[in-house]
């Protein structure tokens, strides 16, 4: 029985999202999913990736050609409670050792849209523990699952492929951490009900920041969002007289005019003896003075400033995909020697049967017809002359096939389904 | 046998530094290879330097090469001590060059007997040279790290993100380090200025010769003592303490490696 790893997926690059959603698996289903798919007698293992950007259905089979449209079927199934239309275009298929690269790039947030992000490990695991409780991994699948969770820890560990911030806000958190070595004791101060200052802050309060205080134009605002995020708020005409006690000052108001300006900084770093000071201007408008940043003791940056911060890290990213993807084709040759290897012992065995048997029946043949009359000693040179011929024809491929070391982007069960298809070694 | 340790200290010292920034741009800044190297230079040149003071006393350190090599040796020992609670790898980039240049040079000037006229061997001689010279080592220490406040200030302030930049640790505890090392730092030079002066006045009768290096030390503490004081009153930190701090130690340094050299004088070794 041959095992052939498949995969037929749609992902954020090949399907739109109104498509990714008519085939997404809901959670609690995914186990009747994955029942029903096994279900086909050509799948023998399965597992169903689904997330927001991708659905995969990665299964051995006994023969892939029939499992593409085996899982094509099963997908538009899904899709036929909720959409019509056809999937082929939005559809990839792999098999063999591609099948393994892609799953590998997967897990190695290689094919993600944001590349690096380190959410698409988390799912994959959750996705094959599913498939495990549901009982439809196998050997195969077990071995590639791990397999690929190792993969992506390397990947992480010896590229930079998931560091540097790639959003606004957690870059402004990085930043806030190149400056200081604790949260907890810092207060922040939010001027204005921007939903990025919003965002901004309670990333500050899950780093460890307990201090917020709150400002808007109108004080009723101010009270609301304080309720919001758990701050106090503070009148509008009273902010500058707290920026004393402010560390880290994010501005996010839509007033036309500038709220802080250079002097103001000034004089409140000398009421607080020059303690560091962080300006985030993450508004649509500007609401603090660029000069503030010359300044000694005190940084600001805006929303343009933390975006390009962002662009960076993601080229830096991309830079790092580069190393990433040669630890992953070289992941995917040594996981191929061990797929050939599963079927490399039994196809030699079956080999060398398929050939004594041959030899046998013929010798049977001719000694009970042409060849009767050969006395022992002459039927023992018989024997040895053709099990010699065989064991020379046979030398060549069994060498190749032990070797098991392929040549580049070689696929190794090659040899082995060649060798089954030539001499009829399935039927056995 | 101390010239063949003396040279595996200064290779283990370049060594070490070399480590240091490999693992650094490789990206593990944590590493701790260098500090193990740092560590075993360190226990080398302490057999050397417990060899040296029993042959000679500690009348070894009255010239120049001993005098680096004692230097150099304390300097280190702070910087393992300091690695201990703050797990600061990243100044061992600094101290180990150091290191590394202190005792090559100790090497190249060669390490001689000590000319120090026996009247002098007295309590003074170990406990003065002792204090000078942690209050020295405790000095490199904080130049590093205001060396590496700057770098990351200068990162933050042209909003360049590096990869180098995150492994330097964050400014405000670089600050704080700085301020502690200058704690430290401060009563130890006073200590040894005070110490020299008593043994001067104690042997020539007069406390203050104008020595080159007592000029110097006492500008130098002129300076710290400032900045102790703008630090503890004024809020005077940061960037600004950064640069003071660099510019009171090269003082120290500049003064410690040319002054005795250009001046001759009791600690350039003449005692007349």
């Amino acid at each position: 029985m041959q095992n052939e790893i498949v995969i037929v997926g749609l992902n954020h690059r090949s399907a739109p999202i109104e498509v990714r959603e008519s085939v997404a698996f809901e959670n609690p289903y995914i186990r009747d999913a994955l029942a029903q798919l096994r279900a086909y007698p050509n799948i023998h293992e399965g597992v169903i990736l689904s997330t927001c950007n991708r659905v995969e259905v990665v299964a051995t089979a006994s023969d892939g050609d029939s499992a593409f449209n085996d899982i094509i079927a099963f997908l538009g199934e899904q899709k036929a409670q909720r959409h019509a239309g056809p999937l082929d275009e939005h559809i990839y298929t792999y098999r063999g050792a591609e099948a393994v690269r892609h799953l590998f790039r997967v897990a190695a947030s290689l094919d993600s849209m944001v590349v690096g992000e380190p959410q698409i490990l988390g799912q994959l695991k959750e996705h094959y523990d599913a498939a495990q409780q549901a009982g439809t991994v196998g050997a195969i699948l077990h071995r590639l699952f791990h397999r690929s969770f190792s993969v992506a820890k390397r990947v992480r560990s010896e590229t930079g492929i998931g560091s540097g911030a790639v959003s606004v806000s957690s870059v402004a958190v990085d930043l806030a951490k190149r400056i200081f070595d604790r949260f907890d004791d810092k207060t922040v101060m939010l001027i204005g009900a921007g939903k990025m200052g919003d965002l901004m802050a309670r990333h500050l309060q899950s780093h460890g920041v307990h201090s917020v205080m709150v400002t808007n134009r109108t004080f009723e605002g101010a009270v609301a969002l304080a309720e919001k995020i758990q701050g106090s708020p503070i009148r509008f005409d009273d902010f500058s007289r707290y920026l004393k006690m402010a560390d880290l000052v994010i501005g996010c108001a839509a007033a036309p005019e500038m709220l802080v300006d250079a002097g103001t900084v000034e004089r409140v770093l000398r009421e607080r003896k020059q303690k560091a000071m962080f300006f985030i201007d993450i508004g649509d408008r500007r609401n603090f003075d660029a000069k503030i940043n010359d300044l000694d003791n005190v940084y600001l940056y805006n929303i343009d400033d933390l975006k390009s911060v962002a662009e960076d890290n993601l080229q830096e990213r991309s830079n790092e995909a580069a190393k990433a993807e040669a630890i992953v084709q070289e992941e995917v040759r040594s996981f191929a020697r061990w797929l050939g290897s599963l079927e490399q012992v039994p196809t030699i065995t079956a080999l060398r049967q398929r050939f004594e048997e041959i030899r046998r029946g013929e010798i049977d043949k001719s000694l009970g017809a042409g060849l009767k009359d050969l006395n022992a000693e002459q039927r023992a040179a018989l024997d040895d002359l053709t099990t010699a011929m065989i064991n020379k024809l046979l030398h060549g491929p069994i060498s190749q096939l032990k070797k098991n070391s392929p040549e580049d982007g070689e696929d190794p069960t090659l040899y082995i389904s060649a060798l089954k298809r030539l001499f009829g070694l399935e039927e056995k | 046998m101390d010239a063949i340790l003396l040279k595996l200290t200064t290779a283990a010292y370049l060594v070490a530094a070399g480590s240091f920034f490999f693992f650094l741009f490789r990206g593990e800044p944590a590493a701790r290879l260098p500090t193990v190297l740092l560590l075993f230079g360190f226990v080398v040149q302490t057999i050397v330097l417990t060899g040296r003071f029993f042959q000679e006393g500690f009348a070894a350190v009255a010239v120049m090469g001993d005098a680096l090599l004692f230097n150099s040796w304390m300097m280190v020992g702070v910087y393992l001590l300091v690695q201990l609670k703050y797990r600061l790898t990243i100044l061992g980039g600094i101290i180990a060059p150091l290191a590394f240049l202190m005792t090559f040079a100790a090497l190249a000037v060669g390490v001689a007997v000590g000319d120090i006229p026996p009247a002098l061997q007295t309590f003074w001689l170990p406990l003065h040279v002792t204090l000078a010279f942690l209050g020295n080592a405790v000095f490199a220490m904080a130049f590093g790290v205001s060396l590496i406040y700057l770098l990351q200030e200068r990162h933050l302030k042209h909003k360049k993100m590096t990869a180098l930049m995150k492994r330097f640790p964050p400014l405000e505890s670089l600050d704080r380090l700085n301020y502690m090392l200058l704690v430290w730092g401060f009563p130890l030079m006073t200590l040894g200025i005070l110490t020299g002066s008593l043994w001067a006045g104690i042997h020539w009768g007069h406390y203050w010769s104008w020595d080159p290096r007592q000029i110097s030390s006492a500008i130098a503490w002129l300076f710290y003592g400032a900045l102790l004081h703008g630090r503890i009153t004024a809020g005077l930190r940061g960037k600004k303490a950064a640069l003071l701090t660099m510019v009171g130690f090269c003082v120290v340094i500049g003064y410690f490696l040319w002054g005795d050299a250009i001046f001759p004088s009791r600690h350039g070794g003449r005692f007349e």
